[in-house]
């Protein structure tokens, strides 16, 4: 079973296509990183599925049922755009507010739970103005745990949070897929933290989905390469194509890629009477992957 | 890496789920200082129309204390202040609370955890007339409490027929519902422009396009039929006949209210 299938989803804003025809596949316990430029309709994907935002055509589904069914909706946490908190009221009392919402019997307990979660449980009687913006993304993430929820959609979680709250945050994301059983639909632009934790990614552009893959199918795709430097280059290069499969010049240096061996190079090239002067083993990394992928999208 | 737990879903009834959006509601309500503000100046409202409409002003415009609830007659035509300031005021105030409330859901993002979790509309729509009605009927008996104890300080009459203001009161009481429906629809309907909600909430509740058609038809009791019309009718001559009207009229509204109030969130953007 899916956590979430879209197909076919459709939103238009006076006449602009924001969603175009978008398929969607998240399979549950995922943690579905979902990419694409600013306005590829990441946010307003995210709002379908919330149920703010009326669909122009198309089908949701999540866990199997229409996603206005209650029962599917009742067990649904959504960060999207700001927490949705009151400013005025503490932090306790807007938990307290979104508890009595779905019914949770124990309210205290529960807040309690999720303040533990998000390493918050200090700040509770602080009111919602005076906490820090990496605070309110935590109480946000609070807020959509309540309840035990079995889908999160969280739509730029890490966005304005230093290196250590960028931490917390992935350590609580991996936790609540791991000991909580959630699944996670994802959307940052830091595509260097989300390579960390995603299991799933879909990468959107213009309102349409133009690519889905395991983090297994990514790893992949993602190739690691050799760069290194000869006082001969065009010598150099020459003999390492004869040698290697995928050899390239770039940026001023040669790149071999898919070759871990790197003292073997050495070797090679020190037999044949080439000195290496500097050599470094990189990695294609999601973000190279995404924008060499969206290169590609825009050259075809 | 992917765990393949299936989660379970039970669809809550309309009861559970409504009984978790009025929780919210009246916990916000009860923790929100405008609603206090509201119930205050509910109390001083007519407490000043007495104490200023004493002799020294030189104005009287009530001799007796009921008066500042309800008039003698239904008086749809108003001739001047006079016929116009009394407990029908407590639904104008209550257009602005409202407007208040349901505009904090929009403008702290909050209505977004609410939809997350809530696919009907109705609830929302029904949850908000709920809380407002109740809080509008709370601030008639802060304006009762405010009427008496003025009418008591500046020496007022307090000849009454006990069993016509107490069915008055109920009356107005009853027709919060509608006014709250009728308002918690005009907010849903301008709910991203505040300035418009809340002005068109304070429109209506004046009652003017009511006093307007008054002053073409007269004092006619097919204007009972609106809402402005039976709070009118609910005077201090009302009898088992005018709790009626004022039930019916309200439920009605009220449903009417309600059912378009959903038709347009569940077919356009809420947020």
């Amino acid at each position: 079973m899916n956590a979430i299938e879209i197909r076919g989803l459709k939103k238009s804003f006076r006449g602009l296509h924001a969603v175009d025809g978008l398929n969607m596949t998240v399979p549950v316990g995922a943690i579905y990183g979902f990419i694409g430029e600013n306005g590829s309709g990441k946010s307003t994907t995210e709002k379908l599925i919330c149920g703010h935002l009326v669909p122009s055509g198309g089908k949701i589904k999540l866990f199997g049922k229409s996603y206005r069914d209650a029962g599917v909706r009742v067990r649904i946490g959504a960060l999207i755009e700001n927490t949705g908190c009151f400013p005025n009221s503490s932090v306790y009392q807007n938990l307290m507010m979104q508890c009595i919402n779905l019914g949770i019997e124990d309210p205290d307990a529960e807040i309690d739970r999720v303040l533990k979660i998000v390493r918050m449980e200090d700040n509770k009687r602080l009111k919602f103005k005076k906490c820090s913006l990496g605070m309110k993304q935590r109480i946000g993430i609070a807020m959509a745990l309540l309840g035990d929820p079995a889908l999160l959609i969280l739509d730029e979680p890490i966005n304005g949070l230093d290196t250590d709250g960028m931490r917390i945050m992935r350590e609580i994301l991996v936790d609540i897929t791991k000991n909580y059983g959630c699944t996670v639909l994802i959307s940052s632009h830091i595509l260097g933290e989300l390579e960390k934790i995603a299991t799933h990614y879909g990468i959107i552009r213009q309102g349409k989905m133009i690519q889905e893959l395991t983090a297994e199918e990514m790893e992949n795709r993602c190739q690691t390469y050799t760069t290194l430097k000869t006082p001969d280059m065009q010598g150099a290069f020459g003999l390492l194509r004869r040698q290697y499969a995928d050899v390239r010049v770039e940026d001023g240096t040669i790149r071999i890629y898919d070759v871990d061996d790197t003292e073997g190079i050495v070797d090679f090239l020190m037999q044949n009477g080439h000195p290496v002067s500097e050599i470094k083993k990189n990695r294609i990394g999601l973000e190279e992957y995404y924008i060499e992928l969206m290169s590609r999208k825009e050259g075809a | 890496m992917t765990r393949t737990l299936e989660p379970r879903f039970v669809s809550p009834s309309l009861a559970e789920r409504l009984r978790g959006m009025l929780g919210v509601d009246f916990y916000r309500l009860f923790h929100t200082p405008n609603y206090y503000i509201f119930l205050v100046i509910a109390a001083i409202i007519p407490a000043m129309i007495l104490t200023m409409t004493g002799e020294e002003s030189g104005e009287i415009l009530y001799t007796n204390t009921w008066n500042v609830i309800a008039a003698d007659i239904p008086l749809y035509v108003v001739r001047d202040i006079g016929d116009y300031a009394n407990m029908n005021m407590v639904f104008i105030f209550g257009g602005i609370m409202v407007s208040i409330f349901i505009g904090h859901d929009y403008n702290s993002g909050y209505v977004k955890q609410l939809f997350t979790t809530h696919a009907k509309k109705l609830d929302y729509m029904l949850s908000k007339s709920i809380t407002c009605a109740f809080a509008m009927a709370c601030m008639c008996v802060t304006y009762l409490l405010g009427s008496v104890m003025a009418g008591l300080i500046v020496g007022a009459s307090m000849d009454v027929a006990v069993g016509s203001l107490a069915v008055s009161l109920l009356g107005k009481m009853i027709m919060s519902m509608g006014w709250a429906s009728l308002y918690t629809f005009l907010n849903v309907i301008f709910r991203r422009y505040f300035g418009i909600a809340i002005a068109s909430s304070f429109f209506l509740g004046t009652g003017i396009p009511i006093i307007g058609a008054a002053a073409l038809l007269g004092n006619s009791p097919a204007l009972n039929l609106f809402l402005y019309g039976s709070s009118v009718n609910a005077c201090l001559s009302s009898n088992f006949a005018t709790l009626l009207t004022c039930l019916v009229v309200s439920v009605a509204w009220a449903v009417l209210y309600n059912l378009l109030g959903t038709a347009v969130l569940e077919r356009s953007d809420v947020y």
